[in-house]
């Protein structure tokens, strides 16, 4: 009952005119960054953290929220258009949107994508206001040795299901650890890998280095071969379809159902939403040739999917203090930098939080549909800027956002050398986002393993004992394993064997 | 999946790439090794500073020998390194004069005294005007007055309306 007024009180303050401009302005700015190819939401979050930094905490995580679900919406605008994905998570929806567009229904498919996006955050909130209290509730019972294999299996996790390369994924999620323990050490306050600069001293703050790996690495990928692209014509009306809703409520019940458990998951992308919703909608649908080849099905189903993972992402970033993404990771640092601390202690400190975020998420799904009613084709002009005169501009903000956080010439320097570092590694096919949750849980991992160590004074048994920690640590191991190409047949041969067992069962019942 | 821009890596770039992490592991556990372990103070011995990346360096070396095992066996020392076009050439350039401007930006012109409006403005009309240069189409490397004014234009506008929100709307320091 106390929830319910709580909820109903965050809704109300939000209810003033100056943090409704707040919300607009916000998901604004996150729908231009989701249009504009390569700009991604963990760009745009990081960039309008430091633009927020001097705004009270609620305006600035409503503005976060607001432009991190509008970055994503606004993703699919450019994924339908020029079938090339706004950011990651839009890349499911390309081949249905783009073929959509292509037979002159553009209108219809951004139409849909408006509706599908609205109705699945929404369905996200939901969860969002069930979940995490009680997932908090459990995580207050996690003690070091559980947070050390939570982190760990964060990191694995994101290694093994970003990109298509395991290997290279694990190494930048060693990568994204190891740089996170440069620097002073939490217990002892020890200077790590300084290499006796004291600037160093602090670490590498997360906000230059993501705004150097996201911000940096792109430009420079784009500046260095600039194609312009043509762009399908819109002719038809873009309103929002909320038939096609109604026609397919199945898929949009079973996509956002997918996309907030992908989105719990430690470091698995929007991306992951979308293509498991996607390939969910395809294994069940009677029409599955018209996959990629402009069935609105999939198009619903990518798009629910991928939207409704963001309020997926958002739980255990407030009850456990882990991102679920390389967007909600940049979140939780405002956070941090607001005063707010992310985790089991959340409920306790500040229970009002959860609501308030209950309610900007909600808002942030109103922004989108006011924007897909109003603002398609006036946003859809910003495609018509050159790269060259784009790219240098947006750079200027990242030296700008790479500053602003602490005011510190080394944070640009940083940023600098992690941008380059991070330009030629994704040439290699080295992907940034196990980098990120690296950076993020490198700390946590640190002080939970050393804790747990100190608590049971040297054994490694309650590491491989407690029930929660056996659970984390046979997931992780078994996610490892998995890249082992015989481990890999076997699992397959048993699920074969398990498949046919139970389909023989049920024959012999019917 | 949207088209791939760039061609995948070859085998011989992942094993050069695998051998780098294999030295970048042994110069991490190295490190952790050599790193004081605080006896003086008196503390627990598992809390040593270099426990955790010490482990760190272990598993880069086992993943970096993995991917130095697998990209030789996918025959990356068989294979000569691949030819170098001219598209290639081009694009390296283009790299190198792209970080040149942006390490020059943030390095350089930044924080040094010259005011953060001037600064940005020199960058993004330089930007401009020398990405347009590298062009592969003809029309857009001839430089007309009416290109350079336009830079001119948008750089001024990009550095004064970036500085006028940042600093004096929303109150954020500005280097």
């Amino acid at each position: 009952m106390q929830g319910l007024v709580d909820l109903g009180n965050a809704y109300l303050s939000f209810l003033n005119p100056m943090t409704l401009a707040y919300g607009l302005g916000g998901a604004f700015v996150g729908i231009v960054m989701g249009i504009l190819p390569g700009l991604s939401a963990t760009l745009a979050i990081a960039l309008l953290t430091t633009l927020t930094i001097k705004l009270q905490a609620n305006d600035a995580i409503l503005v976060l929220i607001c432009s991190y679900v509008g970055a994503l919406y606004g993703g699919s605008r450019t994924a339908i258009l020029l079938n090339i994905p706004g950011t990651a998570a839009n890349a499911a929806s390309c081949a249905d949107g783009y073929a959509l567009a292509k037979r002159g229904e553009a209108g219809r498919a951004i139409g849909i994508a408006t509706s599908g996006a609205f109705v699945s955050t929404l369905f996200g909130v939901l969860c969002l206001a069930a979940f995490t209290p009680l997932l908090a509730e459990v995580a207050l019972s996690f003690g070091a040795f559980e947070f050390f294999w939570l982190a760990l299996f964060g990191v694995v996790i994101s290694g093994s299901i970003v990109g298509d390369d395991p290997l290279k994924g694990w190494l930048m999620g060693m990568l994204g650890l190891f740089v996170a323990q440069v620097g002073q050490e939490g217990l002892y306050a020890y200077d790590r890998f300084t290499l006796g600069w004291d600037e160093l001293s602090g670490g590498i703050a997360l906000i230059p280095a993501l705004v150097g790996a996201f911000g940096l690495a792109e430009v420079l990928t784009t500046l260095a071969d600039p194609i312009e692209r043509k762009i399908v014509e819109l002719r038809d009306s873009v309103l929002p379809r909320f038939r096609e809703i109604v026609q397919y409520w199945r898929t949009v019940l079973r996509s956002g159902v997918i996309g907030v458990f992908t989105g719990l998951l430690p470091g698995v992308g929007e991306d992951a939403g979308a293509w498991m919703s996607y390939a969910a909608a395809k294994a069940v649908s009677k029409e599955k040739e018209q996959f990629g080849k402009g069935s609105i099905d999939g198009l619903m189903a990518a798009e629910t999917g991928d939207m409704s993972s963001i309020p997926g992402h958002i739980i255990p970033c407030l009850a456990l203090g882990i991102p679920g993404s390389a967007p909600s990771a940049v979140l939780m640092a405002a956070m941090i930098i607001h005063g707010i601390q992310p985790g089991p202690m959340l409920m306790i400190q500040h229970p009002h939080f959860v609501y308030e975020v209950v309610a900007m998420t909600t808002l942030a799904s109103i922004t989108i549909l006011l924007f897909g009613l109003f603002g398609v084709r006036p946003l859809l002009h910003v495609l018509r800027v050159p790269r060259a005169v784009l790219m240098p501009i947006v750079f200027l903000l990242c030296v700008v956002g790479a500053f602003a956080t602490a005011s510190r010439l080394f944070d640009v320097y940083a940023m600098l050398a992690v941008g380059v570092g991070a330009f030629f590694l994704r040439r290699h096919g080295y992907e940034m986002a196990p980098f990120v949750l690296g950076l993020v849980l490198g700390p946590l991992l640190d002080k939970s393993l050393r804790r747990g160590l100190v608590l049971s004074d040297g054994s490694l048994v309650p590491f491989v004992t407690r029930p929660i920690c056996v659970a984390f640590g046979l997931v992780t191991l078994f996610t490892i394993l998995l890249y082992v190409p015989s481990f890999k047949a076997l699992v397959q041969r048993a699920r074969g064997a398990a498949g046919s067992g139970l389909r023989a069962l049920f024959a012999r019942r019917g | 999946m949207p088209p791939l821009e760039h061609a995948p890596p070859t085998a011989r770039s992942e094993f050069f790439g695998a051998c780098a992490w294999l030295a970048l592991g042994v110069a991490i556990v190295i490190g952790s090794w050599t790193m004081d372990r605080l006896e003086q103070q008196n503390i627990n011995p598992y809390t040593a500073p270099g426990l955790l990346p010490g482990l760190l360096g272990l598993a880069m070396i086992v993943l970096g020998g993995a991917l130095a095992h697998r990209s030789w066996r996918r025959g990356a020392l068989r294979e000569a390194a691949p030819p170098l076009t001219l598209d290639r050439r081009d694009e390296r350039r283009r790299i190198w004069v792209v970080m040149a401007l942006c390490v020059g930006y943030g390095a350089v012109l930044i924080g040094h005294g010259l005011p953060f409006w001037l600064a940005s403005t020199i960058y993004v009309t330089a930007s401009i005007l020398i990405v347009r240069r590298l062009s592969r189409d003809p029309e857009q490397r001839r430089l007309s007055a009416k290109a350079a004014v336009q830079a001119i234009v948008i750089g001024v506008a990009a550095s004064l309306i970036t500085q006028w929100v940042f600093q004096d709307l929303f109150l954020v320091r500005l280097p």
